[in-house]
């Protein structure tokens, strides 16, 4: 009689700690889940931008625009316009088929850059200098912005203080790491050898290496 | 053992749920007129932590800011022939250049027997007799309009509409980038 009654107890026991550990469980369960949604949503928000400009730096260092890596601080111009048998896969998908394409990354650690545009004799383009940690477009060299005729422009990193040389124009990056887009407009197939002469003119050389 | 694996289920959930959520916090910000998606604000400095995550969610690459380009994109079912009509002087405003771009389910360029992919400024679009301008996006070419036919894939596509240097009317979104819209 006691043995069996004590079977009994320690079997609803047995049933209450189950039921107990479900609720425990479901009370994580949906405690973590809500931590996570919220922070989550943040995260992915926030991150986003930052994350598709990894992938960007790496595809435009380690793989290139057709023409194999480009080193860092320096400008690769794509030879011709986007198409299905393009040979770069950044080039079939979701790219204007108006412009040449010119690509490089920014380093600005070891010292500013400059960079070197020649005269675009009234042609549509653009450089675009994009900052990789949330993706803004902080300066623009180009026909809207500084119009095509021959310059220099000094890019410089954050809390860079030296002298502007005179001819050159500033622009202070607020990132040490920048993706540069050159965009040169291509009127028709009988332009494209003039606007590809011209965008493999738009250069960067170090500072130093521009003191004359 | 068993809080342990409602935590992970917790993260699991909680993770899918906030990749939803921030899909639709990012829509939000999304403009849809006439069935075209479009932004404003893209790669603008100080346009918000939110816009931004948007804007490469819909448009991913690193884009114009509206003052240099502005991008409009929609997707068509598929199967049929369809027409988009700008009305007289209703081409799109620029101080540079504008195009239509098609592009497949994949967002991959279509192959065609004349090799054009986008109609723009530079395509010798033919106008109608009012000033107006048809565009006809379809499989095979529409029989004496060649000259406006955009060479469309037989299922799905999609349309990209870039104007570089927009007029001040698409920048203020006084002007509507006009349908897409099936042939009977």
């Amino acid at each position: 009689m006691m043995s069996k009654m004590k079977n009994e107890e320690t079997k609803s026991e047995a049933v209450q700690t189950r039921g107990g550990r479900k609720t425990h469980h479901l009370r994580t369960f949906a405690l973590t889940m809500i931590i996570a949604w919220g922070l989550g949503t943040f995260a992915f928000i926030y991150f986003y931008p930052h994350l598709m400009y990894n992938a960007f730096e790496k595809g435009i260092v380690q793989h290139g625009l057709g023409g194999g890596p480009i080193p860092v601080n320096t400008l690769y111009a794509v030879p011709n316009l986007a198409s299905p048998s393009a040979s770069s896969n950044l080039l079939k998908t979701g790219t204007n088929q108006d412009t040449l394409y010119i690509g490089g990354w920014l380093d600005l650690s070891k010292g500013p850059q400059v960079l070197h545009v020649p005269d675009m004799a009234g042609r549509y383009y653009s450089v675009q200098f994009t900052d990789p940690s949330d993706g803004t477009d902080f300066a623009y060299v180009g026909k809207r912005t500084t119009g095509t005729q021959a310059g220099n422009y000094l890019i410089t990193g954050p809390g860079w203080k030296g002298t502007v040389l005179q001819g050159m124009k500033q622009i202070s990056s607020p990132n040490n790491s920048v993706l540069v887009l050159g965009r040169v407009f291509v009127e028709s197939d009988s332009d494209l050898p003039t606007a590809y002469g011209l965008a493999k003119q738009i250069q960067l050389t170090p500072l130093s290496g521009s003191i004359q | 053992m068993l809080s342990s694996s409602g935590a992970v289920q917790g993260v699991i959930i909680g993770a899918v749920l906030a990749f939803i959520t921030a899909q639709i916090l990012g829509r939000t910000k999304v403009k849809k007129i006439n069935g075209w998606f479009t932004m404003y604000g893209f790669g603008v400095p100080g346009n918000g932590m939110l816009l931004r995550a948007a804007c490469y969610q819909i448009f991913p690459g690193p884009v114009n800011v509206p003052q240099e380009a502005m991008y409009w994109t929609t997707s068509v079912a598929g199967a049929g022939n369809y027409v988009m009509h700008f009305p007289p002087g209703g081409l799109p405003p620029n101080d540079a250049f504008w195009s239509l771009t098609m592009s497949d389910a994949k967002n991959d360029f279509v192959a065609n027997p004349i090799n054009r992919y986008i109609v723009s400024d530079r395509s010798g679009l033919a106008q109608n007799p009012d000033g107006s301008t048809d565009i006809y996006l379809q499989n095979t070419a529409p029989a004496g309009h060649e000259s406006n036919w955009l060479p469309a894939p037989t299922g799905k596509f999609i349309l990209w509409l870039r104007v570089y240097m927009p007029g001040a009317a698409i920048l203020d979104g006084s002007y509507q980038v006009p349908p897409i819209v099936k042939v009977q």
